[in-house]
């Protein structure tokens, strides 16, 4: 262990160096952001440091790998920014780069090309990591803008960039052990700033589940024998900080049906008095209008929940019965003689400063007259005190009820915000699963490097700022692909990907994950490839241009595809496939690509073969000319290209080609995963 | 066709001229009777508005294609020749009399409508009005006091011809009539803004109901919104109240209703202040510091739509980041280094309850930072270690405060994984107290001295001390810092507390909402009134069927409920959404409502006439028909066919 501990120190002291000599050059605002990073991470060093002690070893072999993709990230970017000082400017010699970039995204890509257009400035602010952000502005800027405007681009990136460091200077970052169903565990790195809702996107990703809207992240607290489930929006460092340092605590990922339990069945919650057969008969239009009642007007309703509790006393063993009603602005109870209105109510407590748990195991604790009890108390408090209230109910469902109740009063509209995003990520995730499901995995599982492992974790940051976009759209399963386009920051690399298309297009929530796991370093690992990209996408571009040319004529985007590229220097090979895609078919500028790209499946696996050894490098030979060729197709054949809209449009129709490559993603998760769990 | 004499009482030639004889036939339309009227008459002017009302048969002849004939007129007929708008003066929900000229010739829906057009209230139809409880006012001629704003020289738009603007075009942010002089921009400006706090001896000599009984007879008050002022026996220059009736606020946009929004407020605010709802104490204390706030914002910022002030502060804050980012030379290092957190140093005096001994208060030199508050042995030993550091963080702070003995303590309850615990930090003087009190409530929220917040929670801190101090006596404190916080609660607790004793309790809850902007501090304040449990029902007395006694309905926006007057329980609820049909027998005045599932109710109304009782059931499923994706325009049809009576149909 104590090796591992001053490797680790080492590693850290290393990066620490990489990023101070990062500093120390007129970074371009590219660059800066990804430093950020490992910024971050040497000054959460103290906190890891003790939350290391905590681990197993496999946890941080795990963890290991983390750390040294970090590392390769940030060599790398330093490379790639060494580069970029060199060439001011990416206009021609850009045009290397460029797939790059694309080879970094390829799950990306797969997302409809009509979204890349607009999606190219969302996918800049998707990305919190920075990684993305810089590389917007750098393109407006070589395209037309002045020096001064590029100066006063550069100093108004400076300042966010400032701004940004200062919010993160004093982010710190914990190590958490997440105990499964199962009794396994997975380590996570959570920062400061995320919440559960990231954590449990992370978890998703880790844990291939099936994302429902019930997977949970609990807390217990083991000597107090409490437990909650924490809600979506909560940060989640917080109450984990309030831990003693010797605490027996734990973190717990399930299923928990109760935590939105009120948003499908909400007449249970809200016409609680009714007989059991009406709630249960309950039409779904009737369900509707109650939430829209209670959850959607300017005000958010709490159940008017009334009823007979026993209450613990201060610091005795005894209990005592009470008439409690729930408010808004609190638990009210009636006091003896008086009457249940209002004005005679008393306040027992508000909501303001405690959290509510379940309480375990209270018969024989405390003597209390059921085991149906709920506990409120100041989050900070984790051991015995007058300070907590046990209140018991007379059976399962009043406890439900109260629970439940004193959530909405102390969450209110939050929770519902939740739900619609939770839901949203279900579907889109069972969506996905489906068109990866058929898929068979016949292609080899790469032999993922240790890098490639790491990288992938140590992706697992950006991956917390995508799956709010995700959550967006969640509407429209078919679509997911525009989410993707927002998630990936570069929405260049969509046009690139036409040739692997295919198996982004069937996993988009899976491969896209994985894509991010796997070649996590995209943002960085396209930066620092700029050897490799040059020379493949050179060749490939050059091959197919050649044949396209011909036909893109027609398209004006096409004609311009040379030229294009360096106005919009990073995104060359974007752009013009958007474009063209306009042009061709305004409404199903998807399809394209498809069709086109059916022939290009059979290359799909050939790369696939390459790629998995030395991750980085294919990557960048199958955008280039994926881009290319979808670009000359659409304009030559553009009878093609309606067949194939479905398959995009459609997740679940596009089983057979993007089958094939999702299984190959996923396969190379579970390789992945299976590295790292060692 | 025979000609015969109709004799027409015109109003215009004063109450006592005898009434005008005209020469008729029986088909001579009525534009026809007009016509002669004004030419013998012979007076000029603008007859445009003038109409003939039928005193008899209590009805207008607006028809002017129809003749005497078809409308059944003969020589007794006893007609008023007279303006179809008059003078009527309207209460509104902030207690102010506005005079104005409202249409009494249109059923009262409309009538309504056009008087919120005048006053820019956006969806009419959610007020109506009523006839107000008389006043018992023998004592003195207040009345005589009353300030009376009028507004009847604003021209008449030209009835319910214009649709109602969703989004009125303003001027100078208020209707065109409003922008024509000062006065009427005053005018304006008391519709938009919110009433100061009343005197406590105003809230206290207003009517209280003091049962639900009470309560119900105030329901009995509405007028039909399907028949004209006339025909309710509304006369030139009575009083009326106008009222929001239907409590479905649709689409409050405060940046087209800042009238709407006021009015509201003002109208919820006094259902608290007489207890038209009940809310418990804390409840109270809560709405009692959101008023003290939004009196005290609205004056400090007057008449500005509060959300574009706020865009222009976050502009010139940017703005003003920006220059002070430019100025330094660009290292984030240097730039933490020179955001040195405020730090707060003194001497004070700490006192823990729960140790046994009986120390009482020791002094210590303190220093606050961040969220954290270290002491010291002394001043000189500050640089070491401190004898105990505590952090803030989500504690609870409460103010120990007497002024006039000087007493300034702060009260924390610190949580810690054992429990809470519990000490006093003894202040000298009030500056000193206002400080570290105003460090204490950010440092429990998070934030740090150097939160923008921190000058301003120190200034309301003051403000609050010295209201206590013009409470005891002194009146040197300034005026606008001197509401007596009686004016702030129902007169219930004015007999429970002294307003020194009420003014800690507002001041704790204010701590909550003292940084919301007037627009948010408004909409807070609806909120916690719309989350009250008895929010939005309105009372009837009624029998149901087979029933011998008395028992309450409650008319909610989204149910019905049945109230035991022994009990005061709730004993059923039917939600409309489950509703069938409902069915009014004019004859025995009796409702029968079928609910899905086969339940049948049937009751007749005591306190109120049954077309109120159907008019508001009727008006509530009107509402809930709006949306947005239907526009939003009036379905004026619709409301009718919904709650009109027999009549309407």
């Amino acid at each position: 262990m104590e090796d591992i501990d001053a490797m680790f120190s080492d590693l850290l002291g290393e990066m620490d160096l990489l990023t101070q000599s990062l500093e120390q050059g007129t970074v371009p605002s590219e660059s800066l952001p990804t430093i950020k990073k490992e910024v971050n991470f040497s000054i959460g060093f103290t906190d890891l440091n003790e939350s290391l002690h905590e681990l197993e070893d496999n946890d941080l072999d795990a963890l290991m790998a983390d750390l040294v993709a970090d590392l390769n990230a940030t060599e790398e970017k330093i490379a790639a920014e060494i580069r970029g000082l060199e060439e001011p400017s990416p206009p021609p010699p850009d045009l290397p780069p460029p797939p790059k970039v694309l080879s970094t995204h390829p799950a990306p890509s797969s997302s409809s090309p009509s979204s890349r257009n607009g999606s190219s400035s969302g996918n800049v602010s998707a990305p919190t990591t920075s990684t993305t952000s810089p590389l917007p502005p750098p393109p407006s800027q070589s395209t037309k803008p002045t020096k001064e405007e590029m100066e006063a681009q550069m100093k108004t990136d400076k300042i966010k960039l400032a701004l940004e460091k200062l919010k993160e200077a004093k982010v710190k970052k914990l190590v958490v052990k997440v105990l499964m169903n199962d009794g396994s565990s997975k380590t996570l790195m959570v920062d400061e700033r995320q919440t559960v809702r990231e954590v449990l996107d992370n978890l998703f990703e880790k844990t291939h589940c099936d994302c429902n809207v019930d997977w949970s992240v609990c807390e217990t607290n083991h000597e107090l024998q409490l437990e909650r489930t924490f809600e979506d929006h909560e940060n989640m460092v917080e109450p984990l900080s309030a831990w003693t340092r010797d605490s027996e605590n734990k973190v717990l990922f399930q299923e928990r049906k109760a935590k939105f339990e009120v948003f499908r069945n909400p007449q249970n919650f809200y016409l609680w008095k009714k007989d059991k057969k009406t709630l249960k008969d309950m039409k779904d239009k009737d369900k509707e209008l109650l939430i829209k009642e209670n959850f959607c007007s300017t005000s958010i309703i709490v159940p008017d929940l009334e009823g007979v509790l026993h209450l613990k006393e201060d610091g005795k063993k005894s209990w005592k019965q009470r008439l409690f009603q729930l408010r808004a602005s609190g638990i009210y109870y009636v006091p003896k003689g008086k009457t249940k209105s209002s004005r005679d109510l008393v306040c027992f407590v508000q909501f303001d400063n405690v959290n509510v748990y379940f309480g375990k195991d209270v018969k024989n604790r405390y003597k209390a007259p059921t085991d149906f009890c709920f506990v409120l108390k100041h989050p900070q408090i984790q051991k015995e005190s007058q300070y907590i209230k046990y209140l018991c109910c007379d059976d399962a469902w009043a406890l439900n009820l109260w629970v439940t109740g004193i959530r909405i009063a102390k969450y209110g509209a939050s929770l519902y915000e939740n739900f619609k995003t939770a839901e949203k990520k279900a579907i889109l995730s069972s969506a996905w699963t489906n068109r990866s499901t058929p898929s068979g995995s016949s292609s080899s599982t790469p032999s993922p490097t240790i890098k490639v492992k790491a990288q992938s974790q140590a992706n697992g940051h950006a991956s917390t700022a995508q799956s709010e976009p995700l959550a967006q759209d969640f509407g429209n399963p078919p679509p997911p692909p525009p989410p993707l386009d927002e998630l990936l920051p570069p929405p260049p690399p969509d046009p690139v990907h036409p040739p692997k298309p295919p198996s982004l297009v069937h996993k988009p929530a899976a491969p896209q994950r994985h894509n991010h796991s796997n070649f996590p370093p995209p943002p960085l690992g396209l930066d620092n490839l700029p050897s490799p990209p040059l020379p493949q996408p050179i060749d490939d571009s050059s091959e197919p241009p050649p044949d396209f040319l011909p036909p893109p004529p027609p398209n004006t985007s096409y004609g311009s595809l040379p030229p294009p590229p360096p106005p919009v220097n990073f995104a060359p090979p974007p752009p013009p496939p958007p474009t063209s895609f306009g042009g061709i078919k305004q409404s199903l500028p998807p399809p394209p690509p498809d069709p086109q790209f059916l022939p290009p499946p059979p290359p799909n696996p050939v790369f696939t073969g390459p790629e998995a050894p030395p991750p980085p490098p294919p990557p960048p030979p199958a955008p280039s000319p994926a881009p290319l060729r979808a670009v000359g197709r659409p304009a030559g054949s553009v009878k093609k290209m309606p067949p194939a809209p479905p398959k995009r449009t459609m997740p679940a129709l596009p089983g057979g080609d993007g089958g094939g490559g999702g299984d190959f993603m996923s396969e190379l998760m579970r390789a992945m995963k299976k590295r790292s769990d060692q | 066709m025979a000609a015969w004499d109709l004799s027409v009482t015109v109003e215009d030639l004063g109450p006592d001229a005898p009434p005008v004889t005209i020469s008729v036939t029986s088909d001579l339309h009525t534009g026809g009777v007009i016509v002669k009227l004004v030419e013998k008459t012979q007076i000029k002017r603008d007859w445009s508005d003038h109409a003939l009302w039928w005193d008899q048969k209590q009805r207008w002849l607006l028809r002017t294609a129809w003749t005497l004939d078809k409308y059944g007129i003969h020589a007794d007929a006893r007609l008023v020749f007279m303006p179809q708008h008059k003078p009527l003066k309207l209460g509104l929900p902030n207690g102010t009399t506005v005079r104005l000229r409202a249409c009494f010739s249109n059923p009262v829906f409309q009538t309504v409508m056009g008087i919120c057009r005048m006053f820019n209230i956006r969806h009419p139809e959610e007020l109506s009005l009523l006839r107000p409880v008389e006043e018992k006012k023998k004592k003195k001629d207040k009345d005589l006091m009353e300030e009376i704003y009028d507004l009847t020289e604003v021209p008449l738009s030209s009835g319910t011809l214009i649709p109602f603007l969703s989004r009125p075009c303003l001027y100078n942010g208020m209707p065109a009539h409003f922008a024509d002089s000062e006065n009427m921009e005053a005018i304006y400006k008391m519709l938009s803004i919110t009433q100061p706090p009343p005197a406590p001896e105003v809230i206290s000599k207003q009517y209280r109901p003091a049962s639900v009984v009470d309560k119900a007879h105030i329901n009995g008050r509405w007028l039909d919104s399907s028949r004209c002022l006339m025909q309710q026996s509304i006369q030139e220059n009575d009083r009326l109240w106008l009222r929001f009736k239907y409590y479905s606020f649709y689409d409050i946009d405060p940046k087209y209703d800042m009238v709407r929004l006021t009015q509201i407020y003002e109208q919820a605010r006094w259902a608290i202040l007489l207890e038209d709802v009940d809310c418990t104490e804390e409840e109270m204390m809560l709405f009692g510091a959101l008023q003290y706030h939004i009196s005290k914002v609205s004056q400090s910022e007057p008449q500005t739509l509060s959300s574009s002030a706020a865009m222009d502060d976050l502009e010139s804050a940017l703005q003003s980041l920006e220059v002070k980012m430019e100025g330094e030379s660009s290292s984030a290092t240097e730039l933490l280094e020179n955001m040195t957190a405020p730090e707060l140093n003194d001497y004070l005096k700490i006192f823990r309850p729960k140790r046994l001994t009986l120390k009482g208060y020791k002094q210590y030199w303190f220093k606050f930072q961040d969220t954290s508050i270290s002491y010291f042995k002394s001043k000189e030993e500050s640089i070491g270690e401190p004898i105990q550091q505590i952090n803030l963080r989500g504690c609870e702070v409460a103010p120990d405060v007497n002024v006039a003995a000087q007493k300034f303590l702060i009260r924390l309850l610190i949580p810690a994984p054992e429990g809470m615990n519990e000490l006093y930090l003894r202040c000298e003087n009030e500056q000193q107290y206002a400080e570290w009190m105003a460090g204490c409530r950010l440092a429990s929220k998070g934030k740090t001295l150097a939160d923008s917040s921190f000058q301003s929670e120190i200034q309301s801190i003051r403000s609050f001390l010295a209201m206590q101090k013009t409470n005891s006596g002194s009146s040197a404190a300034a005026s606008d810092e001197s509401i007596n916080t009686h004016s702030l609660v129902s007169p219930r607790y004015h007999k429970k507390y002294k307003p020194k004793q009420l003014t800690p309790r507002i001041l704790d809850a204010y701590q909550n909402v003292a940084q919301l902007s007037l627009t948010d501090a408004l909409m807070r304040f609806l909120q916690i009134w719309q989350a009250l449990p008895d929010f939005g029902l309105s009372y009837v007395v009624v029998r149901f069927k087979g029933s011998r006694k008395d028992e309450v309905l409650g008319i909610a926006p989204n149910r019905l409920i049945r109230i035991d007057l022994g009990v005061g329980d709730v004993v059923k609820t039917w939600r409309y959404n489950n509703m069938k049909q409902w069915n009014v027998n004019w004859d025995i005045r009796q409702m029968a409502i079928e609910f899905e599932g086969n339940v049948n109710i049937a009751f007749s109304c005591v306190t109120a006439d049954c077309k109120i009782v159907h008019e508001f059931i009727g008006g509530y499923i009107f509402m809930s028909t709006r949306s947005h994706e239907k526009g939003d325009t009036l379905n004026e049809e619709l409301f009718h066919k919904l709650t009109g009576g027999h009549e309407a149909l």
